[in-house]
């Protein structure tokens, strides 16, 4: 019989580069039984890359591993699984079009094999048994995995993890897709692998949630692990500290009380779209960072990209009020100085193939013209290069493309791009999601500078401290309307706002 | 944790692979550049070592010049298209069709001026309605390419004939001349300006490398995508007027085949076809040089012209394989 704190897999001079790009940096680490071990540091830091090795998702570019004492090197995720290591991806983990019964049983269908066929009745009773086990009741196995929302989904792919019984699982970044429930359930399982002597590892980028749940923290830095810490060791901001490795500030947001013009810049009047809005309507002011928050699902995302002229507009109009110009398409918008960050950033803001430059110089088309139509190479390279620096984007030069850097500098180059277009009005979509602290906190800075410089900023989020901390005015949505409109100056009261989103 | 054990393992940064190095070379950005050229060099040593300096002999120079022209026009043509992702094989065709319309406009007027005029207005049609078809009514541009490969070819069938519309011999060889090469020189270097000195070829990379983020950056997708197939279609009209100065007839098969020397030239130009922000308009006319030595080489040294065509097709497999970037690292992050 196993041992409590026996353990389960050893990392040893674990490395990992893609290209020139060094990923992992001779790490070691050992997992041991019967415990939670969060992982935390920025992105790019290495926590991902470390456990999809020990799960047979990519391989070491050298190194060894051992899990129950053997030499341990999954060639797929597949042999990780029937071994008894499992993990839930940060990204998408499930096939839309199949139904959730085949989603979880991926690649492992033999099971049901009757003869030349699949036994699918078979199939889903015991994915329905899967899901009720661990007290997911409103998931049917036998629907279409596509008609569920992004956190059924997600918790679809936790049963799916769970259904392998594993001794060891890695939950990913998972909780920023999951609701309080979700969350729940969540941790419920953890908890209980850890019990049962089985070894759980957990990373996250929220602090809080990650002192909450675990029993021992590693923190990694650019491929390096920095240190561990055990429960009783745990401090904010020691932690972060190691995170960053140099000292920060344990409040990040902006401290002034400085209020905005009363000049309207963009008017939303009566505004119906295909999805989600209804007779909306709202005002942005010049010098103004607007909040706006709710469920992930109350319309928020749509009333962003509506603003954008990127929605079909049923009935009512979006305006810049100084023009007088009704934004009907994202060229319109662009035309006028406005600005759209995107929360899908991979699929939606990056040219991910193109360089830093390539992507930041598109939207200096025409300001870096030199001679009638034609554009000046320094100028362009100068319009790049000024953003490389003042954001102190992490690269060699503006030539290296976009795919191979993490994602908070990602997000440096999205930012980039929009401030050398100057633009005077921004739409900022979850710009922090998925971007470590040390990059959150110039973000917010910039968003502030933004503000200072008489810029307007709409801010969509979904995490409740950002909003609080950064807007002037915060307007908190449900179902596609707007259930309550707070102020900077009379200060936000947290349940007062999670009474208005549910 | 443990330390590291082994004094092999000491040195920091990981040795790099064979394919890291390999990747490293082709992410370097002067490769686009100097590999056409070397492959065009290394073709031409090949071909003169094997034919004994008989490939170097004037007519064959001459004939390897005068086919380039059109192909190279042709492919210039289409890496404004291919630029953002569209690949359309049915460029050919069209040039075929073109052709076919201005020998018989030559035929009821009598005047090559009036040949020419139809031939270049014939490429733009013809490409515009491809372009509509993509772009406007969002069909695949594979499959547009398919149909209008097939329509274009019956339609120059049935138009021509079994005998060739044959245009006027004389003037045919005098606009061989001044014209071919003034015309040429026009639109390749209006092409390269255009192309890499505006905001056109970076909309067009752009829209190829990530058409959603290029209409977020205020890109007008569909006006430019018209724009890219308004540029193809002047060269395909023009690479048209060359095919049939050349030979002073046109015959119903014109263009066939044209299609995929051009897809070909393209890719030993070392442009991608799928496009994206390493996309260039000079590639297309390096890469049909390139694929003209290749055809007249494997001739001379007495490869039969069935054999040509497999071995094409292996090189462009080879090619397209080395040029499609594979996923190496986790899928990218999918926000919810």
């Amino acid at each position: 019989m196993s041992e409590r704190g026996e353990i389960l897999v050893e990392v040893r001079d674990l490395c990992k580069n893609f290209g020139v790009t060094v990923a992992l940096n001779h790490v070691n680490m050992e997992i041991k039984r019967g415990e939670i071990r969060g992982l935390i540091g920025e992105n790019g830091s290495g926590k991902s890359t470390v456990t999809t090795i020990i799960a047979g998702i990519q391989q070491a570019t050298s190194g060894e591993i051992t899990y129950k004492g053997k030499p341990w090197k999954p060639a797929t995720s597949l042999e990780a699984i029937h071994a008894g290591i499992g993990i839930i991806v940060q990204e998408m983990g499930t096939i839309p079009n199949i139904t959730v019964a085949e989603n979880m049983f991926l690649g492992d269908y033999d099971q049901f094999r009757a003869g030349p066929f699949i036994n699918k009745a078979k199939m889903i009773a015991k994915a329905n048994e899967a899901l009720r086990n661990l007290g997911i009741d409103d998931i049917e196995a036998g629907r279409i995995t596509g008609s569920y929302n992004m956190e059924q989904r997600k918790l679809i792919e936790i049963a799916k993890t769970m259904a392998h019984d594993p001794k060891m699982f890695v939950v990913d970044e998972t909780t920023t897709a999951l609701s309080e429930k979700g969350r729940e359930i969540l941790y419920r399982l953890m908890r209980k692998a850890a019990d049962d002597n089985k070894a759980v590892v957990f990373i996250s980028h929220d602090l809080d949630e990650i002192m909450e749940q675990c029993d021992t923290l590693t923190v990694l830095r650019d491929g390096d692990i920095i240190g561990s810490l055990e429960k009783e060791e745990y401090e904010p901001n020691r932690i972060k500290q190691m995170m960053i490795g140099r000292d920060v500030q344990g409040d990040y947001y902006r401290s002034d009380m400085d209020g905005y013009e009363e000049e309207v810049v963009l008017k939303v009047e009566n505004l119906t779209t295909m999805t989600d809005l209804m007779c909306f309507d709202i005002e942005l002011h010049k010098g103004e960072i607007l909040g706006i928050g709710g469920l992930s699902e109350c319309g928020m995302h749509t009333l962003g990209r509506a603003l954008y002229g990127l929605e079909d507009i049923l009935t009512g109009q979006v305006t810049l009020t100084k023009t007088n110009t009704d934004i009907k398409s994202p060229e319109i918008a662009f035309q006028h100085g406005m600005g759209y960050v995107s929360k899908n950033r991979d699929q939606e803001s990056l040219v991910m193939n193109g360089t830093i430059g390539v992507n930041i110089q598109s939207t200096g088309y025409k300001a870096n013209r030199g001679l009638g139509i034609f554009i000046s190479g320094k100028k362009e390279r100068e319009y790049a290069e000024l953003q490389v620096d003042s954001l102190a984007i992490k690269c060699n030069s503006i030539f290296q493309p976009v795919s191979a850097m993490s994602g908070g500098n990602k997000q440096k180059v999205v930012f980039g791009k929009w401030l050398a277009a100057d633009a005077d009005v921004l739409i900022l979509d979850c710009p922090t999601r998925g971007v470590d602290i040390g990059v959150k906190a110039s973000m917010y800075k910039l968003i502030n500078d933004m503000k200072k410089n008489g810029k307007s900023v709409v801010l969509i989020s979904e995490e409740l401290p950002e909003l609080c901390g950064m807007s002037d005015r915060l307007i908190i949505m449900k179902e596609g309307k707007i259930s309550g409109e707070f102020y900077r100056q009379d200060g936000f009261d947290n349940t007062e706002l999670i009474d208005c989103m549910i | 944790m443990s330390n590291s054990s082994s004094a092999a393992v000491s040195e920091r940064s990981p040795r790099l692979t064979l394919a890291d190095r390999v990747d490293m070379i082709k992410n370097n950005r002067y490769f686009p550049i100097v590999f056409p050229l070397a492959m065009l060099a290394f073709l031409l040593l090949l071909f003169v070592a094997l034919t004994g300096g008989e490939f170097m002999k004037r007519s064959v120079i001459l004939g390897i010049f005068n086919q380039s022209f059109i192909t190279g026009t042709m492919a210039t043509a289409v890496a404004f298209i291919y630029s953002t992702g569209n690949v359309d094989f049915s460029v050919g065709n069209a040039m075929g069709l073109a052709c076919v319309l201005g020998a018989m406009a030559y035929q009821a007027t009598g005047s090559m001026a009036v040949m020419v005029v139809v031939t270049l207005a014939g490429g733009v049609v013809l490409m515009m309605f491809n372009c509509t078809l993509c772009v406007t009514c969002h069909v695949k541009p594979a499959m547009v390419a398919i149909v209008a490969m097939s329509i274009y070819s019956a339609i120059c069938v049935v138009l021509v004939g079994a005998a060739p519309i044959g245009v006027e011999y004389e003037t045919s060889k005098a606009l061989e001349g001044g014209f071919r090469y003034g015309s040429f020189l026009l639109y390749f270097g209006m092409c390269l300006l255009l192309y890499h000195g505006t905001a056109i070829g970076r909309k067009l990379r752009f829209i190829g490398g990530n058409e959603k983020c290029a209409i977020q950056t205020g890109i007008n997708a569909v006006k430019t995508q018209y724009i890219s197939f308004l540029f193809a279609g002047v060269g395909v009209g023009l690479a048209g007027v060359y095919q049939t100065i050349r030979t002073a007839n046109v015959a119903s098969t014109v263009g066939t085949g044209m299609g995929t020397d051009v897809m070909l030239a393209t890719v030993l130009g070392g442009m991608s076809i799928f496009g994206g922000t390493k996309s260039n308009c000079f590639a297309g006319l390096i890469g049909a040089i390139t694929v003209t030595i290749l055809n007249k080489g494997l001739l001379m040294i007495g490869v039969s012209s069935t054999m040509i065509q497999g071995i094409r097709g292996v090189v462009f497999l080879l090619l397209v394989y080395l040029n499609s970037e594979r996923q190496k690292t986790l899928p990218s992050r999918q926000q919810f």
